[in-house]
């Protein structure tokens, strides 16, 4: 099962879609609904992803937590699976760790099969559960020396220690660790056989924001060392700040995924440009005869929006070509935040699991 | 099965409870205050008159005037036994703790001795050695009492003398039966409650998802964490056995059915904390449901107090707990040396593990739904 990319021919959105090689499908466009049908190319590297999703489903009695998603996660990236509480993250997360049996759809990790292959696999992966407590009266080393002897393939604890800057605390006990230091325990727990890939549910839930910007430095240092990084969020900033490639899931369903940048382009607001107390009455009518979107926001405040971060300069240069004087200027670019309201219609909340 | 996994996790499980001064306290101190306390409270200790039984096979003058003066003392309380039946019998039945035999010519030996020296005569007093404090009074009174007497019938040669036998394989005290019953009980209560710890607060901590996508398996883990509850049922045995010995001088008889019946307790218990853990999920609840099995169990079953002294109810109900047949069991392998019941008990209390220890296992799950 592979990720292509496909161009659709009536509104040019770009949409990824899921297949073996030679495999010929019937799609719809995301964006205009048009239907067609695409064939997956042969010469595409099925190894090239280090988990692939098809097609999965979970349903408890007339809920269906997860609703027929299918993704890809490329080797070495950081993969944010981005939602809401109750969105369906874990459900998904925890059926692609074999944790909980999926009702439908083929999981592969490592190309291996997690319905009957899981096994062969576990040496080579590593996760950090959700609200993860680990034994109370082990210290830290003990912590990360027990499950390093779970495995065969073990990494070296002092150099763990070090690189997620735990040495101070090596020797106390668990249960006196800051709520920082246990979620960095945690990421360094998935670090002790080496892994090639590590799952990450939530791993900043609770934390204050210094503690949280500690864990997204440990987890941006995973990337370095060439691990391939699940990681599920419902914080938009985590996301925006980690990722190299976004799903974004609600009500069990991916709704978007791509690039920050691609997700942006494709769902966010256009790039709004601020001036500040413009002083001449007839600006936003001069800009307007340019074709700009121009909005009066009172007191000669105007907001100009901006399909290409090169307009701005076209803009000022207007203004500048009209004498038009003006107090400053602000760009403010769209973010994931307003790419979540404009496919939802909802801001992302901490609601509850339905 | 990769066994240094096992032993891993043993080893790590024994350093993490060595680092709980509460559950330290709870597993070994709490036993042995409830030892020390029941043991004082119900061992005689404390006690101003004493009662000693009397079989006067004489029915003579000498010898009912022999009777009036240990009762003249005023420190004990004579009981007249009048039974027919061996003594040995008697005792066993009435279980009586300490008993003075006057045979059958006591009188006329006396008289005889007037003429030859050689004549002696020998009470016999059984005691149970399990009551020292009581032993050691009602020995100076006995003794100071046949001293007088001898003193008055031959000027201080010794005619009356004492023979003493221990009646410890048929006469048992309370504590005799309450450290039994204690072991079981601490057994079930470690069993049941590190069962549902490791079942319910390591799912709710995530540990149990974690261990799932390790390589250890989940017969491995269990088999670890059995070893361990083996561990402290070992530990809270000796510590039990050690204090009956130390503080009240009980005697012990560790037979292979004592270990057995140790480690079937272990198992037993084990399993019914892994049913409770299955269906209870959260971790208040599960200790109040665990509480709720093993408090009621710990009064029923014959821990502290005879079952036969129970109403005939409550002996119905109590022969229907497993910890009944852990008690009984213990008392007749280690105490009473009775092989025939303590086999028959073993032999349930091995049913019983089967059963839970299976069906705890098979509803031990990692997986979520």
């Amino acid at each position: 099962m592979i990720q292509q990319k496909f161009k659709c021919p009536h509104c040019g959105e770009i949409a990824s879609f899921y297949g073996n090689p030679g495999e010929r499908m019937a799609v719809s466009c995301p964006a205009c609904r048009s239907k067609g049908r695409i064939t997956i190319p042969m010469a595409a590297k099925e190894n090239h992803y280090a988990i692939e999703v098809s097609h999965l489903k979970k349903i408890y009695g007339d809920l269906i937590a997860v609703n027929d998603i299918s993704f890809a996660v490329k080797t070495g990236e950081i993969f944010a699976f981005l939602g809401p509480n109750g969105a369906g993250k874990t459900t998904t997360v925890e059926m692609i760790e074999a944790i909980r049996t999926p009702t439908a759809g083929t999981i592969k990790l490592l190309g291996f099969d997690t319905k009957n292959g899981f096994n062969q696999v576990k040496e080579r992966i590593s996760i950090l559960p959700q609200e993860f407590h680990s034994f109370e009266r082990f210290t830290v080393r003990e912590t990360l020396t027990y499950f390093s002897h779970l495995y065969k393939k073990r990494a070296n604890i002092d150099e763990i220690i070090d690189m997620m800057d735990l040495r101070s605390h090596e020797k106390k006990l668990y249960r006196t660790l800051s709520g920082g230091l246990k979620q960095r325990l945690g990421v360094a727990l998935s670090l002790v056989n080496d892994p090639e890939i590590v799952f990450l549910d939530e791993p900043t839930t609770g934390l204050d924001p210094k503690a949280r910007r500690e864990v997204w430095e440990v987890i941006a240092n995973l990337r370095k060392r060439g691990k391939t990084v699940f990681l599920t969020t419902h914080y938009m900033e985590e996301a925006e700040h980690l990722a190299d490639h976004i799903a974004i899931i609600h009500k069990g369903k991916i709704i978007a995924e791509g690039s920050l940048q691609e997700l942006i382009e494709r769902y966010g607001e256009k790039t709004t440009l601020f001036i500040k107390s413009c002083q001449s009455p007839d600006a936003l009518q001069l800009l307007e005869e340019q074709g700009f979107e121009v909005h009066s926001q009172g007191n000669g405040d105007l907001t100009v929006k901006i399909d290409y971060k090169e307009k701005v300069l076209e803009v000022l240069a207007q203004l500048r070509h009209d004498c038009i004087e003006y107090d400053g200027v602000d760009i403010r670019r769209s973010n994931l935040e307003e790419v979540f309201l404009r496919l939802t219609g909802a801001r992302l909340t901490e609601e509850a699991e339905p | 099965m990769n066994l240094k996994i096992v032993f891993i996790d043993f080893l790590y499980n024994v350093r993490s409870w060595t680092r709980s001064r509460g559950t330290v306290f709870w597993s070994l101190l709490f036993p042995i205050m409830l030892i020390l306390l029941f043991g004082a409270i119900f061992s005689g200790m404390g006690e101003t008159t004493y009662t000693l039984y009397v079989q006067d096979l004489d029915q003579s003058e000498n010898s009912t005037a022999f009777v009036g003066i240990l009762n003249g003392t005023g420190v004990l309380t004579i009981e007249h036994v009048t039974t027919s039946d061996p003594i040995s019998d008697y005792i066993r039945e009435e279980n009586i703790k300490n008993l003075l035999v006057i045979p059958k010519g006591y009188q006329s030996n006396i008289t005889r001795s007037y003429i030859d020296p050689s004549v002696q005569v020998n009470l016999t007093y059984y005691f149970d050695p399990t009551e020292q404090q009581t032993n050691q009074i009602l020995r100076t009174v006995i003794s100071n009492v046949l001293s007088g007497v001898n003193m008055q019938i031959s000027q201080g040669r010794p005619v009356i003398g004492v023979q003493e036998e221990s009646t410890v394989t048929e006469n048992f005290g309370f504590i005799d039966f309450f450290i039994p019953g204690m072991i079981g009980f601490t057994i079930m209560q470690q069993s049941i409650y590190g069962s549902i710890e490791r079942n319910t607060k390591f799912r709710k901590d995530g540990i149990l998802r974690k261990l799932l996508t390790t390589p250890i398996t989940r017969s491995e883990w269990i088999l670890a964490k059995m070893l361990f509850m083996l561990f402290l049922a070992f530990i809270s045995t000796s510590v039990a056995i050690g204090v009956g010995i130390l503080a009240f001088g009980i005697k012990v008889n560790i037979t292979i059915l004592t270990i057995v019946i140790v480690i079937a307790t272990s198992f037993l218990f084990s399993g019914i904390g892994m049913i409770i853990g299955r269906f209870v999920k959260e971790e208040e609840t599960a200790d109040m449901a665990a509480g709720a099995i093993s408090f009621p169990m710990m009064f029923l079953a014959g821990t502290f107090f005879a079952v036969d002294a129970m109403p005939a109810v409550i002996q119905v109900i109590a022969h229907a707990l497993p910890l009944f047949y852990v008690n009984e069991g213990l008392r007749n392998a280690m105490i009473y040396m009775n092989q025939s019941e303590a086999v028959l008990n073993t032999g349930i209390v091995l049913v019983f593990a089967v059963i839970f220890f299976i069906a705890g296992v098979l509803l031990t799950k990692w997986k979520e739904d």
